[in-house]
């Protein structure tokens, strides 16, 4: 399926649903965290400067401070907050092994070093080159180390499906196409109406109707289909 | 079964695993759960369910599969069996990559320390006379760096080594996923320098006991440090060019899982010098004599380190 999904199999024989975030979500990440990094020194600056250390003992504190920022921080927040920096929290993608799971020290470690080479010849140009040359959006480091940056798991509600009478489908249908129907009696809603009624009229050879007939019709196979729906209605017809 | 049933037949399974996802652990009977839910997933896969339970049954799978197999092993004190016989063993185990490291840094250290030692002229050739003059000052008596230093100048010292020299370690073994070369030429980069700066302080009477009794202690690391980042950085982009029976990707990967405690035991000398080189090196009162026998000290330690430790242990 072309759906940008990564399907992982695993040994249960089910099949992970992971989606690669691309170049641009990453790089507002990268500049969040940038933006990040930046008030944090800040912070540290203002830190340094209050006990009245001198000068050069500032200054080397300082550098220690910068060096932890380049180096330590997106280590340390990866590893440690389950694959995500603050950017990337805010964003809402997240590092993994390209076997879906939690990445480790090797994993963080490795690919943020290589950020030196991916960096070159200017911001991440070659990590852009690599990424779009990659099926799965990865810069060298990710090649490297082995891991992935996907789309975290958005918590959704389980959206409410329009409630129709329970109506048998006039003829059998295969599961693709029952999934078919209620896939698109469940995102009606979000739908706007002309939008609706022109794939409601798609289903004509089912419902024999069109338009807003057509649709509940639909609403109606599917409330069928789910056992979902008002029990019975005293003029719905078996 | 219509969806409806399906959902309240299973809604106890679903919501004990979604209340287990939250702790670090997996409970004893969560394997068994795990399964069930992923049959439970396969089903409504292939029933046709509603699009909303597969993705919402897919999420639960995803963050059950992570909590089961991605937790954490349980390991014996790694950090002191690596220092004690891993990392030395590593380097040996790489010694054709750390050789070549360390011939490319000798190669162009002696080149360069030839052409200045034949003829002063060449130094130019490779720096501006202000740089050559300015390295100069710093290692005369009385000057800067050795004219009364307090601690926190060495605490800006510090601060500068970490900052570069680590940073210069991290890119020497990032710059070898361009085939070796990015690591070769920065090697071959410090070599030149080094050599330069040697050879150039060396043949002036003023600075030559100053500077060789300055480096002498954090070479022993520093240099080592840099030589074993090279050789990581080799490692890599051998994986590139003779991936043996892996594809290109597959033998990077190898190389660099493996390769990584290299680079980190680079790092960690690298910064280690960095304190001897901002707290000791630097330290006027001592006479060059104890300063050249801790260094030899120090160079035999590092070298029977890494030639010896972690020979003969299972």
């Amino acid at each position: 399926m072309l759906d940008g999904h990564l399907h992982l199999q695993t040994p249960e024989g089910i099949t992970l649903p992971l989606t690669p975030a691309g170049p641009p979500k990453r790089a507002l990440a990268w500049l969040l965290d940038f933006i990040f990094r930046l008030l944090l020194g800040l912070f540290m600056v203002f830190l340094i400067n209050l006990p009245g250390f001198s000068g050069r003992l500032e200054t080397g504190l300082m550098l220690l401070v910068a060096f932890l920022l380049l180096w330590a921080y997106p280590v340390l927040f990866e590893i440690y907050g389950s694959g995500m920096t603050p950017g990337k929290r805010i964003v809402g993608i997240q590092v993994v092994r390209d076997n879906g799971l939690p990445i480790g020290w090797r994993e963080g470690v490795l690919r943020n070093l290589l950020r030196a080479a991916d960096f070159l010849p200017m911001w991440y140009g070659l990590g852009l080159v690599a990424m779009l040359l990659n099926s799965d959006f990865r810069r060298l480091g990710d090649v490297l180390a082995g891991t992935l940056v996907v789309y975290r798991p958005q918590k959704k509600k389980t959206k409410a499906m329009p409630t129709g009478t329970p109506r048998e489908l006039p003829f059998p249908l295969k599961p693709e196409e029952q999934h078919a129907i209620l896939d698109f009696v469940e995102r009606s809603g979000q739908l706007p109406p002309a939008r609706r009624f022109e794939l409601a009229n798609l289903a004509e050879p089912l419902t024999a109707c069109t338009g807003q007939a057509s649709l509940q019709r639909l609403q109606d196979y599917a409330a069928g289909l789910t056992g979902n729906g008002h029990a019975t209605r005293p003029d719905s017809q078996p | 079964m219509k969806q409806k049933l399906f959902e309240a037949h299973y809604a106890g399974l679903w919501q004990s695993i979604e209340a287990s996802l939250g702790s670090d652990t997996p409970a004893a009977d969560f394997p068994e759960r795990y399964r069930a839910l992923c049959h439970t997933l396969a089903l409504a896969r292939q029933r046709g369910y509603s699009p909303s339970l597969v993705a919402r049954l897919s999420e639960l799978a995803l963050g059950a599969h992570r909590l089961l197999y991605g937790a954490p092993e349980k390991r014996e004190l790694v950090l002191m069996r690596w220092v004690r016989r891993d990392f030395p063993r590593l380097v040996r185990a790489e010694w054709r990559v750390v050789l070549l490291s360390l011939g490319v840094f000798l190669f162009t250290a002696a080149l360069v320390a030839l052409a200045v030692y034949s003829n002063r002229d060449y130094a130019y050739s490779f720096s501006s006379a202000y740089e050559l003059s300015h390295y100069e000052s710093m290692y005369r008596d009385g000057l800067e760096r050795f004219g009364e230093r307090k601690a926190d100048s060495d605490m800006l010292m510090f601060g500068f080594y970490i900052w570069n020299n680590v940073s210069i370690c991290f890119r020497v073994f990032a710059g070898g996923v361009f085939f070796g070369l990015g690591s070769l030429l920065f090697v071959a980069f410090n070599g030149v320098h080094f050599g330069l700066i040697a050879t150039w302080l060396t043949l002036n009477p003023e600075t030559v006991n100053n500077f060789w009794s300055f480096v002498i202690t954090h070479a022993a690391l520093e240099l080592t440090g840099l030589i074993l980042a090279g050789a990581a950085g080799l490692r890599l982009g051998l994986a590139i060019l003779k991936p043996g029976r892996l594809s290109r990707g597959a033998s990077l990967r190898a190389a660099a899982g493996r390769i990584l405690p290299m680079l980190l035991g680079a790092a960690i000398m690298t910064f280690l010098a960095a304190f001897i080189e901002a707290f000791w090196s630097s330290r006027a009162d001592m006479p060059p004599l104890v300063k050249y026998m801790v260094g030899g000290l120090l160079w035999a330690a590092v070298l029977r380190y890494l030639l010896f430790a972690g020979r003969g242990e299972s």
